[in-house]
């Protein structure tokens, strides 16, 4: 079965065309992206030493990411030590089948979601649609992404490119008309959002990092809705990403004090929760039962090599805000739920690069996105090497490694060189004729070959 | 008299001759005697970029044929720059070469320049691999305004301009996209001066094609005969 990462060669540039030629859709992205960029520049700037915090980022996240087993075994130890399930998924299908598996025995028929990524991967809101378990998302990003039926266009912003009259417009459909203004919008989602979090038979969250020492949880948010997901539901469902574990409590200290100021700018996010393990008996809140399915689904595949940098990833989303490509071709252009330069790395890995052979060459390799990254990814480098395997892997297209042989037998000798050049100012104005010329002709005049600067 | 190796690149040979010219005449005037080792081509980035390092290593195979290590490489291109300086000695299992792009050596050197931009409001457009991969930013800023010119800033100068090798062909709608934005920008402004010769071919071209007027030049000109060609 083809991944629902996968991407079929042609859909990033048809899908980019689109996006250029909407420009409300520009705009709200040209906004919202400088404006988390800038958030994040300012942010950083306040930092005493933002490259020393970046480095132990980097370091923190890559003893996890070279020691992932052994950490998975701690963690599943710690946390069902604290009296939480653990359950080891090695495919979407596997963690969606353990979830609802949990719902059926729970007999649930409503679930508050809290935002999580990893739930979009592994399609867990479709697994359960099937059941005739209805989730509901409770992030309003996310909400208004699931009323629109779409998927989320920015790990960070999923409804970024909507405006309030879109959402108003997304709201109307089920009750009374809205005033297309952001305060009005945020109060009626959260008198309908009330009711979710009141009644939900299971809460389902992501994990922005998972402690192995501990066994913790630790969620991050703006809007508190995690918070009311993991209190208020009689079952809670974590489902953690397995390279989201960290070795050490304090480790925390680190990593949270470069999330949010990444993500959006602020110092920390308004919400930063830890859970370890369900409800204790003295405790007045919380669930029943806890359970953690961690996520393989293609993350071990990157486990070796220079790849494996990519399971460092914090999903803050600073690399999107950054890229120019994104900027443009906006999130939808790209596989669904993993965009930008992130996403353009991690879906070719996760997937095969078969199955997304565009998205190594979805960008312009500029070297923003590594400059951005607060654990030191280095993103556009690991787009050259994924550049380099379409080619070794016999991805890339038969006539375009004929062309680079051709290109590179005539210019391996200086007097080849010479009659190759000589050949081209001939033959050049048939250059806009086909193939990359004609590419290059359809917006830009076609460089006039000159007397080239060795015969003046 | 110190001797310099000029390295034109490809594009420099092959499209943007008038630049290399200028940059070997700026490379004098700064005291420097400049060979031009004959058998040079390319540096292979343009395959090495798209991940054919096969033909990438045959192209590369030429400079290390080329050039030698008895005086420093001057490049005018800050994209071939950084190929040399961080991909091509392992690619080709060579040591490293001394290799500077050109506003950055003219500017270590003090290079003594002629106002031939006085007056003139000039905008500066940061290659990608220059600005974030060699760290330059500042020197090609200095030369102009020594050269009499007054800076006009780009909004968002850290946003690439489109080109991106065979981006710009893979994706050209977005790559135009892009540079529609990159010279929009830098419409306050009597020129668009950029040190990469790939930038200037994709921006020059766009110009030409949508007869904005807007000339873009490279550094090496605007340094050496102000920006009336």
């Amino acid at each position: 079965m083809k991944p629902f990462l996968a991407q079929p060669p042609s859909r990033f540039r048809t899908r980019a065309k689109a996006a250029l030629a909407n420009s409300q859709m520009q705009a709200a992205t040209d906004a919202a992206t400088f404006r988390l960029h800038q958030g994040r520049l300012d942010a950083w700037d306040a930092l005493q030493d933002v490259e020393a915090l970046r480095e132990r980022a980097h370091a923190i996240r890559m003893e996890t990411v070279d020691n992932l087993d052994a950490q998975v075994a701690q963690f599943a130890a710690a946390a069902e030590a604290a009296g939480a399930n653990v359950h080891l998924a090695g495919t979407a299908d596997d963690a969606c089948t353990y979830v609802a598996d949990v719902c059926r025995r729970r007999g649930a028929k409503l679930v508050a979601k809290a935002k999580s990524m990893l739930s979009e991967e592994i399609r867990l809101n479709d697994a359960l649609a099937a059941i005739g378990v209805d989730a509901v998302e409770t992030d309003l990003g996310e909400y208004v992404a699931q009323l629109a039926g779409e998927h989320p266009v920015h790990i960070l912003a999923p409804a970024l490119e909507k405006t309030a009259a879109d959402i108003a417009e997304l709201f109307a459909r089920d009750g009374d008309p809205v005033e297309p203004e952001l305060e009005a919008l945020a109060g009626v989602a959260r008198r309908r959002l009330r009711g979710v979090f009141e009644n939900a038979d299971v809460g389902i969250t992501g994990a922005n990092f998972a402690v192995a020492e501990t066994g913790s949880i630790c969620l991050v948010t703006n809007e508190g809705n995690a918070g009311l997901v993991t209190a208020l539901p009689p079952v809670h469902i974590a489902l953690v990403g397995m390279e989201r574990l960290v070795p050490r409590l304090a480790d925390l200290a680190v990593l949270l004090q470069l999330l949010a100021r990444s993500a959006t700018g602020q110092p920390l996010s308004s919400y930063t929760r830890l859970l370890t393990g369900p409800r204790r008996e003295e405790e007045s809140d919380g669930p029943e039962e806890l359970h953690v399915v961690i996520v393989d689904n293609g993350r071990t595949n990157l486990g070796h090599g220079k790849y494996r940098e990519m399971l460092a990833c914090i999903r803050c989303g600073a690399c999107l805000n950054v890229c120019p490509v994104y900027r443009k071709a906006g999130g939808g252009s790209y596989s669904p739920v993993y965009s930008g330069p992130m996403g353009a790395v991690l879906v070719p890995l996760l997937v095969g690069l078969d199955k997304a052979p565009s998205l190594p060459h979805a960008s312009s390799l500029c070297g923003a996105c590594t400059a951005a990254c607060p654990v030191k990814i280095p993103l556009h480098e690991l787009l050259l090497d994924l550049r380099r395997d379409l080619v070794g892997d016999g991805v890339a297209s038969r006539k375009e490694r004929i062309a680079f042989q051709l290109w590179s037998l005539a210019w391996s000798r200086p007097r080849l060189y010479r009659l190759s050049t000589t050949a081209a100012r001939a033959l050049q104005p048939l250059a806009s004729l086909a193939g990359p010329g004609r590419r290059w002709a359809a917006g830009r005049r076609i460089p006039r070959l000159q007397k080239r600067y060795r015969d003046r | 008299m110190p001797s310099v190796q000029l390295f034109a690149t490809c594009l420099g040979d092959l499209v943007v001759p008038e630049a290399v010219v200028d940059a070997a005449r700026l490379l004098r005037e700064a005291g420097f005697e400049v060979e031009f080792p004959r058998a040079q081509v390319c540096c292979g980035q343009p395959a090495f970029n798209a991940g054919h390092h096969a033909a990438a290593r045959r192209v590369a195979g030429t400079f290390v044929r080329a050039f030698h290590r008895r005086s420093p490489l001057v490049c005018p291109s800050g994209s071939c720059a950084t190929m040399v300086d961080r991909y091509l000695p392992d690619l080709v299992s060579a040591d490293g070469y001394d290799i500077w792009e050109l506003s950055a050596f003219l500017d270590h050197h003090d290079a003594n320049l002629q106002p031939c931009n006085a007056g003139r409001q000039l905008a500066y457009h940061d290659s990608c691999h220059m600005l974030r991969e060699l760290r330059i930013a500042d020197a090609p800023r200095r030369l102009l305004k020594r050269s009499g010119a007054e800076l006009v800033a780009l909004p968002r100068p850290d946003l690439c301009c489109g080109f991106g090798g065979t981006f710009s062909v893979r994706q050209p709608e977005l790559s135009v996209a892009m540079a529609d934005d990159k010279l929009g920008g830098a419409r306050a402004a009597d020129a668009l001066v950029t040190a990469d010769p790939g930038c200037l071919m994709h921006l020059a071209g766009r110009v030409e094609r949508t007869g904005g007027g807007m000339p873009v030049l490279h550094l090496a000109t605007a340094l050496a005969r102000g920006i009336e060609p």
